[in-house]
């Protein structure tokens, strides 16, 4: 039917070792990030921010490498992508109610 | 003309799948996805004819100003369990698990489903989960409304809620997993020479709904969750006054529960486009457009549960965006009227039975649709919000949309599933009634509605008697019409017509094969050479020649 | 792609027509199950979200008192358990079935250390009234004496990030150095909370101006520090990182039960270049995992570190 990839290599044992290289620094900055307070050095919730960009970056290394979409069909990229995006949909349009409340009629 | 051969099967296959094994446990164990859509037929028919019940009381009470058949916390609970059995064990898995189940495989040339052991534990889960909520039913039921709403139901209400929530949140699952399976099926499993854009539209709306089922159900799943601990501990995150927020449950529930909607009307209006074409004898006008609408009300279905929470406390500003979003997804939608309308035109038009029905969904489910505009307007909506007119208009889109594209569906595939005719007369008869008495029943409640009937009590204002009168004789007709067919389909098993392959001479891959189709499906892995719904020569379906046989027969 | 009819390699099902296909269909199916275990977690991840937008100081508050040093241990425990299970895959897809075997079992042995770290997290919280159900919490009749020896032994074998963390930023009272002075009564396993440090958080934020309208309603009673308040909002911190990490955790126990499947199918040799599907796809479960913790260890362990640090105000 569709192709499949015959390249079963991926990236190899240095690769993977590398991965998870980056993801055992990621974690450490993530905790050292964590015990300086950038909310006051650079804006409130810098901290956060900083936190999730971290995660997202090791996110993005397992999905692509550990769990090969770098490799997958179109397919594969798009639901990795769908569920996030619905996510975010599902987070977007609720805070839209939260963040706006007390500047109309239904004050909290 | 190669396809004539795949066309011509005028020997029956000595074994097809109903009459491939006869023991209890060729059915409970069996991977086909033909008898487990066989199975799922007779569940949801008893959940319906259930959920049914409880509507007739519900009417039966509603005959009298008074509460007088039923006291207030009765009335509570019937039409508590009317809407979770209706919604979550009828409508949702009615058109997927039954004539998908069935015919997604058929229609593109798979074998079977991709992954038929999810499909049979799906049934399970649905099984289990329905015969949870019915315990729960028998034991005293709910009364918190099919919404769950909290604090009602965490802190206040002494019912069941636990129970049927536990059957609510597995038999979700069901649904999940059906949708994975179509998921994939679509993806991985169509014939050689079966292109997306020859899928038949069914398909392409089943391959939607499938989206919805994925990307929605596992959130009411954690809601139910949320609000089983919520039951239980008292922590107070829907409690507004320990610090919780009612909203948020609001919000995550219909996150689902708004695309639930399309869930039961997408599989409907697949059916509907397969009818329209099929009995129009004329390929479908704007095919790419149908199919895109499909997936357009799929994803726009998501951006617009907050209109379910006009009233409730959520901001003016999300309200306000909510509404307008509200107003987009009735475009495509109105796309699917339009084009259906534009296939009707010029075709030639048989008035066979599934037709009656699919011509009844389209003057249903546009009052349905169109009132869904009124209701959707922020401003209207708090005039309207929990009265008669809000009942109405979903059962004009869950009844006279989801509902009427089953029963065309099963009655246009009836032949195929069970290789028998059933009586056309008396199915147009059931038609019929079913069109009449569901006006009635639902028209007044508009009127009853606008002037300010609020559902979800028993007793009423005396002057609203009349119409309510109407409602509930309309009622008795609509469960007349319904449950005919159960009678007659089930008649024709044994004294109907044995039905050819292809009774209504169409093009899909589905009439390709016998009727009952062999366990395999076809006989050998079919090659599609056609566009969808090509009426013509080259598929040995030319109408008039057809039409001339039958004369000359007659 | 070969399409012969007569040969029917080991593992393809009746429904398909080859292995390419029935791969297609296994992976497409687990990343649609994939969606809708992000939009499981998803529905979580909105509640945490409205609640820590509306409570931020008591999400803090609370957050200080998970053990971040477990919480990170536990972090590099799951990605070598990815790593492992990366490298499973890579072997299996070579046939290797020795360098499978033992892999599978590194994975398992470091899913079961996190299973066990996180048992001792849940007990701390046990016995520091930090479980959000009342009446699940350790019941303690009397607070300061009467059976606490081996109690406060227990808290500080488990608390060595918190131990520490206190005792660099409490110099000032040097009262709550001493461990025992932390038992509180709580003859009924309620939900209790006492924290000098959370409460001067608070207070720093409501001098900068910091606060929500809801937390200025939420933990103040007529402009006076309400603890009672304060505790509810803090109890939802601990509902949530409670539901997320027990379903985290719930996630886990199913991934070890897939792992002892694979390991026996591995033990048996069934999986070679040609046929290794269900390797691949337990492993995208396996790392779906990991990515949610990827997450819930910033969000539930991380907030307002910097406060107890001693860097802040």
């Amino acid at each position: 039917m569709t192709e499949t990839h015959t390249d079963n290599e991926h990236i190899g044992i240095p690769g993977y070792l590398g991965v998870f290289g980056i993801l055992v620094v990621g974690t450490i900055v993530t905790y050292l990030v964590a015990l300086t307070d950038l909310d006051s050095k650079l804006f409130p919730g810098a901290n956060t921010l900083v936190a999730l960009a971290i995660a997202f970056t090791k996110m993005t290394f397992v999905v692509l490498f550990f769990m090969h979409v770098r490799w997958q069909t179109r397919l594969v990229w798009i639901s990795a992508v769908a569920g996030f995006f619905w996510m975010a949909i599902m987070f977007a349009y609720t805070m839209q109610d939260y963040l706006t409340r007390g500047t109309g009629y239904f004050t909290p | 003309m190669q396809n004539v051969d795949v066309m011509n099967i005028s020997e029956e296959p000595k074994v097809n799948y109903l009459t491939n094994g006869f023991s209890l446990k060729s059915w409970l164990l069996t991977k086909d996805h033909k008898r487990i859509a066989i199975m799922y037929l007779i569940t949801v028919s008893a959940f319906f004819l259930i959920g049914g019940l409880y509507a007739a009381t519900i009417r039966l009470e509603l005959l009298t100003p008074q509460s007088d058949l039923l006291e207030s916390g009765q009335y509570n609970r019937v039409f508590t369990q009317h809407g979770i059995i209706m919604v979550f064990f009828f409508l949702i898995p009615v058109i997927p698990a039954i004539l998908g189940n069935f015919f997604l495989p058929l229609m593109i040339g798979a074998k079977d489903l991709a992954l038929p052991r999810i499909n049979l534990l799906s049934l399970y889960i649905y099984w289990v989960g329905g015969i949870l909520t019915l315990w729960a039913l028998m034991q005293g039921g709910v009364d918190t409304g099919w919404t769950f709403y909290t604090p009602y139901s965490t802190t206040f209400s002494n019912t069941y809620v636990m129970a049927v929530g536990l059957g609510v949140f597995i038999n979700g699952f069901s649904s999940i997993l059906t949708g994975l399976n179509f998921i994939v099926t679509v993806h991985t499993m169509r014939a050689p020479g079966m292109t997306w854009f020859r899928l038949p539209l069914f398909v392409w709306a089943n391959y939607a709904t499938a989206l919805v089922m994925i990307l929605g159900t596992p959130v009411v799943a954690i809601t139910i969750l949320l609000l089983a601990i919520e039951r239980v501990g008292h922590v107070g995150i829907f409690d507004p006054a320990i610090g919780g927020d009612p909203i948020l449950y609001q919000h995550l529930f219909w996150f689902y529960s708004h695309p639930a909607v399309y869930i039961m009307i997408l599989p409907a209006m697949g059916v509907i486009s397969e009818l329209i074409s099929n009995f129009s004898r004329k390929k479908i006008f704007g095919y790419e457009f149908i199919a895109f609408s499909s997936l357009a009300i799929a994803v726009f279905g998501f951006l617009v549960w907050g209109h379910h929470m006009f009233v409730s406390g959520q901001s003016l500003y999300a309200g306000l965006v909510f509404s307008f979003l509200t107003m987009v997804v009735a475009v495509p939608s109105a796309i699917k009227m339009f084009n259906w309308t534009a296939t009707l035109y010029k075709g030639s038009v048989s008035y066979d039975a599934p037709m009656l029905y699919a011509l009844g969904f389209m003057g249903l489910f546009l009052i349905g649709g169109l009132t869904g505009l009124f209701l959707g307007s922020m401003g209207l909506n708090v005039h309207l919000t929990d009265t008669y007119f809000i009942v109405a208009h979903f059962h004009y889109v869950m009844v006279g949309g989801t509902v009427l594209g089953y029963l065309g569906g099963i009655h246009y595939w009836w032949p195929k599933m069970t290789g028998r005719m059933y009586s056309e007369f008396w199915a147009k008869i059931s038609a019929m009634l079913v069109f009449v008495g569901f006006n009635l029943t639902f028209f007044p409640q508009f009127v009853l509605g606008y002037l300010g009937m609020p559902r979800r009590y028993a007793s009423y204002a005396e002057e609203l008697q009349v119409l309510n009168i109407f409602s509930s004789a309309g009622a008795a007709v609509l469960g007349t019409g319904m449950f005919m067919p159960v009678v007659y389909l089930i008649l024709s098993l044994v004294f109907g017509q044995k039905a050819e392959a292809n009774p209504w001479h169409l093009p899909g891959l589905e009439w390709r094969t016998a009727s009952p189709p062999p366990t395999e499906n076809f006989e050998k892995m079919p090659v599609v050479t056609w566009e969808a719904y090509e009426f013509g020569e080259d598929n040995g379906l030319d109408h008039e020649a057809v039409r001339g046989k039958e004369l000359v027969e007659a | 792609m070969s399409h012969e009819h007569d040969y029917h390699p080991p593992g393809l099902q009746h429904q398909f027509e080859d292995m390419g296909q029935q791969q297609d269909s296994v992976t497409v199916g687990m990343w649609a199950f994939l969606v809708q275990e992000i939009m499981f977690f998803g529905g979580l991840f909105t509640a945490y979200l409205v609640f820590r937008s509306r409570y931020p100081m008591a999400f803090a508050a609370g957050s200080n008192h998970l053990d971040a040093f477990l919480g990170g241990l536990n972090t590099l425990v799951l990605i070598v358990s990815s790593l492992t299970m990366a490298l499973t895959v890579y072997y299996a897809q070579k046939g290797k079935r020795n360098a499978q075997v033992i892999l599978i079992i590194l994975t398992m042995i470091f899913g079961t250390t996190f299973l066990v770290v996180k048992y001792f997290e849940y007990s701390d919280k046990y016995h520091h009234g930090l479980v959000p159900f009342n009446g699940l919490n350790q019941k303690i009749k009397k607070g300061h004496e009467g059976g606490e020896a081996e109690k406060s032994e227990k808290s500080q074998i488990v608390l060595p990030f918190e131990t520490k963390a206190e005792a660099s930023e409490t110099k000032t009272e040097a009262g709550s150095e001493t461990k025992p002075a932390e038992v509180h009564a709580n003859p009924r396993g309620e939900f209790q909370w006492h924290d000098e440090n959370g409460v001067k958080i608070v207070h720093e934020a409501k001098k900068g101006g910091y606060l929500t309208p809801y937390e200025q309603s939420g933990y103040y009673t007529n402009g006076e520090y309400d603890n009672d308040k304060f505790t509810q909002k803090v109890r939802i911190f601990f509902y949530i990182y409670f539901v997320m990490t027990g379903l985290h955790g719930l996630h886990m126990v199913v991934g070890l039960g897939i792992m002892t499947w694979l390991l026996v199918m591995a033990w048996r040799g069934t999986y070679s270049a040609e046929y290794y599907s269900p390797v691949e796809i337990s492993g995208l479960y396996w790392h779906f995992v990991d990515i949610v913790w990827i997450f819930l260890f910033p969000l539930l362990y991380l907030l307002g570190r910097h406060f107890l640090a001693g860097g802040g105000h």
